[in-house]
Formats: structure tokens, sequence, C-alpha cells
């Protein structure tokens, strides 16, 4: 926006570093008084070029980058990754190894939204709910810790299989800590719906209808408050999602409010999934028996070939689209994150809204930068 | 709509720009388009055959064959189908027309495309650098042949 602006409007700079973001992007806002005319994107801050590492690892090499992707989101991010190289080779995963990745991509989901809901609350200025979803958060945090170790990062998929098995009496834990999650989560749900202050600032704020969002290129919680009911699990299954039942949850209304109860009602859905995961699992190995497959398997060269493979991340549609020309590095990886278009579709969005509802807006679509730039 | 119907649609409609068009499964299509009419396609694949999700648009190098492939990958909401469409464009002077009138969202990844591997979009509403340092344009760093990476120093370390 470097055009003459008249002399009664003026531009704002939100970022690099505000405390609405989970990472550093700018938004330059075009004010007239109150109200916005026009906003523009800045980012690039931290832009790692994990495209281009990644094209220079080899493929198990890969594991451990695209889990800096986002950090919290780390288990989908190889989950789309694994599956491409799964894919390319033909490598089948034992349905033991599949029942534990939904297990552990569902836990992630439970805790990426508790902490974006919770930083939601806390950009409202309500800041004890950040403080009551991560201590339940924790739990969960705890949960993931003892079937991967390890907190954020995990490095725990393998092409066919998976790291490590269930801990002894993880189901016992499973279900202390969702009993306690399931009643906190009544009682977030309990407060959100009374609080008059969280209701006046989201309900009818950021409205988007089905065909504006579809039209953005919008994924995940934000299209389905809007009552479309996108969700790769259902539309294009991956691992054992076939055979469990859960139901997509949608909203009508789209507004900020819609998107915050879709999060909420997902997580008692990732409960269920988890439990019927828990006792529906088969015992056998870990690997597909027969090949060389393992925790660590040797330099593996992948047949050449393309292939866009796709999973719904906590935020929405994740998919890697990859090249491969039979060498043990990959020659290009494609990485189509799901905040990018929701993202970009902030200005549109924010034209015409008060200052004061930037964060509003801008929160409640739970973005995270570092995927952005990747 | 199964993808065996969508892809002789699309060659029906287009025998002259659509080539290479493949079915690999029940929801993979692959197809090659010529990039003076990709406008024209994207327009149809979103209007007639309920298209209307670009998952996303990005550039691979191949500097032996001296093309750059732009790729579309077009999903929907209404059937499973996924297309990944690809232009072939010539390595020293890549230019193709901007889809942003038919996908709105493909501004950011066009935008992408041009800072990291110099693809120019013809009619794009605002075709600067996104990611890269102003500095970094013109270097294309996701080319095959970009000297920059692997840092030497770096290297030497490993």
């Amino acid at each position: 926006m470097e055009e003459k602006i008249p002399p009664s409007e003026m531009i704002v700079h939100l970022g690099p570093q505000h405390p609405m973001m989970p990472g550093p992007f700018r938004l330059n806002a075009r004010l007239k008084g109150e109200s916005i005319v026009d906003s523009e994107i800045d980012m690039g801050w931290i832009h790692k070029g994990i495209e281009k590492i990644l094209e220079n690892k080899t493929y198990l090499q890969g594991i451990t980058i695209v889990d800096r992707i986002c950090y919290l989101a780390a288990i989908t991010n190889e989950e789309a990754y694994v599956g491409c190289v799964e894919k390319l080779a033909g490598i089948e995963v034992p349905e033991r190894a599949q029942y534990i990745r939904v297990i552990t991509e569902e836990l992630s989901r439970i805790q990426s939204h508790l902490l974006g809901m919770g930083e939601y609350a806390s950009f409202l200025g309500f800041v004890s709910m950040f403080m009551f979803t991560i201590r339940d958060r924790e739990d969960v945090m705890t949960l993931i810790d003892s079937i991967t170790g390890a907190r954020v990062t995990h490095n725990f998929l393998r092409f066919g299989g998976v790291k490590d098995d269930l801990p002894e009496g993880f189901a016992q834990d499973a279900k202390y800590v969702f009993e306690n999650l399931r009643k906190d989560i009544d009682s977030y749900e309990e407060l959100y719906s009374t609080d008059d202050i969280y209701r006046g600032r989201t309900v009818g704020i950021g409205v988007l209808t089905p065909e504006i969002a579809k039209d953005l290129g919008v994924s995940g919680p934000p299209l389905r408050a809007t009552g479309v009911d996108f969700d790769i699990r259902k539309d294009e299954p991956y691992l054992v999602y076939e055979d469990i039942d859960f139901n997509v949850c949608t909203q009508k209304e789209g507004d900020v409010y819609a998107r915050i109860q879709v999060r909420l009602d997902e997580m008692r859905e990732s409960m269920y999934i988890i439990e019927q995961c828990l006792d529906q699992i088969p015992s056998g190995p870990l690997f597909p028996e027969g090949t060389p497959y393992g925790k660590r398997s040797p330099v593996m060269r992948v047949p050449a070939g393309e292939v866009f493979h796709r999973v719904e991340d906590p935020r929405g549609e994740m998919g890697f689209y990859m090249v491969s020309d039979g060498s043990e590095r990959p020659y290009r990886v494609k990485i189509r994150g799901p905040v990018y278009p929701t993202l970009q579709a902030l200005p549109p969005l924010l034209k015409g809204v008060s200052v004061a509802d930037i964060v509003s807006i801008a929160g409640s679509m739970d973005t995270c930068t570092s995927e952005v730039d990747r | 709509m199964d993808a065996r119907s969508i892809i002789a649609s699309l060659t029906d409609r287009f025998p002259e720009d659509i080539y290479d068009a493949d079915v690999e499964s029940d929801i993979r299509t692959v197809a090659k388009v010529k990039p003076e009419n990709v406008v024209d396609v994207c327009r149809y694949l979103k209007d007639e055959l309920s298209f209307g999700h670009l998952c996303c648009e990005f550039g691979i190098d191949y500097p032996d064959r001296n093309e750059i492939e732009v790729v579309y990958t077009i999903g929907s909401y209404e059937h499973p189908v996924v297309l990944n469409m690809k232009a072939v464009l010539p390595r020293d002077d890549p230019q193709i027309r901007s889809v942003v009138p038919v996908y709105w969202n493909a501004n950011w990844y066009e935008r992408e495309t041009y800072e990291l591997f110099g693809v120019e979009y013809i009619d794009h509403p605002n075709l600067k650098q996104l990611v890269l340092p102003e500095d970094m344009l013109g270097e294309w760093p996701l080319r095959k042949d970009y000297k920059g990476y692997p840092n030497k120093t770096a290297k030497n370390l490993v």
C-alpha cells in the first residue's frame, strides 16, 4: 500500500510482534476512523525454506524436518509426509500401527484445539480461560508424551508403521484424562454460552457464508462453522477412519462463536474416536513383516512417480505433493498447509469491521505462522 | 461424478488444449494443459465439473528438459476426485496467465511460485514477493541450479 491516502485515513501496522499472533506476520490496516477500509498481510519473517531442505535430505531424515512445519500439528504433518512415501513405495501399514497413528493424531487435535481456544479467549481479555485450557492440555500432552516420547516434535511415524507401541496401562490413563476433560469442556461451553461479554465479542462477528468460504479456499473449523461438512477423514478416508464411527461437527452461523463451538465439539468427537480405537485395536506387528522397514529403515530408494496425499490437520486440509525421481531424496516436495488460504482470507473478512474486532476475527482462525511461512 | 467421466468430459470439451489425460485411481486424475488456455479450462472445471477447491498451485523445475511445470491441484467439495493439472513452460522464459479470476486463493500461490521459480503470471493483480526478502528476487531459490543452498559453511560443518 504505497499509494497516497486521503488525510481522513491512516495506516496502522499490527505486528510483526503482536500478542494476538502465534507467530510473526504483519497486518497493514488502512483505517478510516475506527473501521478498516483495506488491509494487507505481509509475511515471511520465519520463512525456513522447508521445501528446499527436504529436497536435500533423505526420506527418513525428512520426518524430523516436517515436524517443524507447525509444532501444534506435528503428528498430522508427519502423517501427510509418510503417507506420500507409502503411496509411492506401495507400503502397507499393519492395522495395529494404523490404530496407534489415529490415536496420536486425535490426541494432537485435542491439544491443538485446547491451545487455540484458550489462546483465543486470552486475546479477548479472558486470560483465566487460557489457564484452564492449558492445564487440560498438559494432561493430553502427557498422554502423547507417554506414546511418542516427546511433547512437541515427536519424530514418531515411520514408513510402514510407528516407532513404538502403546505403553502399558495407556487405556486406563486415557480413560482417566478423558473423564476430567469431558467435564471441563462442558464447563467451558457453559462459560462461553453464558458470558455476556464473550458473546458480545463473538456472536455475529466475522461472518463467513458457505459460498464465500468455499471461494476463499478456507478449510477446517472455519469452513465447517459455515455448515459445509468438508472433512478429509470422511471425504477421502486414510488409515482406519472408515471403520470408525464419528460425526463431522458443523455449525450454521459461520461467525466467530460458531468456530469456537466447532472446536469444542471436535474435541469430544476426537475423544470418542480414541475410545473406539482403544476398544478395537488388534494385536500384531508394528511394521509389515518380511520387509526391511522398521524403526531404523535403511537408506531407501522410492520408485519414481508423483503423488498428492492429504490428511485432516487440526486446522484443516494438510496436503503433500511429492515428486520422486527414484533416488534416495525426494525431487520436489510441496507442502499445502491449511492456514495458508485461511490467513489469505483475512483481508476480505476484515473489510469494514472495527479495529477492536481485528483480534477477535484473526484469533478465531487459529493461525499458525510457522506453517504459513514454512 | 467419477474420475473417468470427468476426464472424458474434459477431453471432449478441450480436445486441443488437454493432452496426456489419465485416471490414476478412483480419486486421482492427471492431465496436461496448454498454457495459453489455462484460464478457460479452469473456468470450465469450476463451473461445469464442480472443481471448486484449489488445493494448491506450485512449480517443479526440470533443468535437464529445460522445462518448468506449473501444477494445479484442484479438488472439489461435491465429489472426492482430485485433478493434478500441469502446464509445461520453457525454463528460460516461463510465462502463464494467472488463474486468480477463477480461483481467488491462487493469489498467494502464484506470488510464491513467482518468487521461488521465476514464473511470470500475466494479469496477476499484485505480483510481488511474498515470503522472501526483496533483495532475493531474481535468485529463484527453488530452482535446481540455485547455488545458495546448501550453505557452504554448513556443508563443511556437517
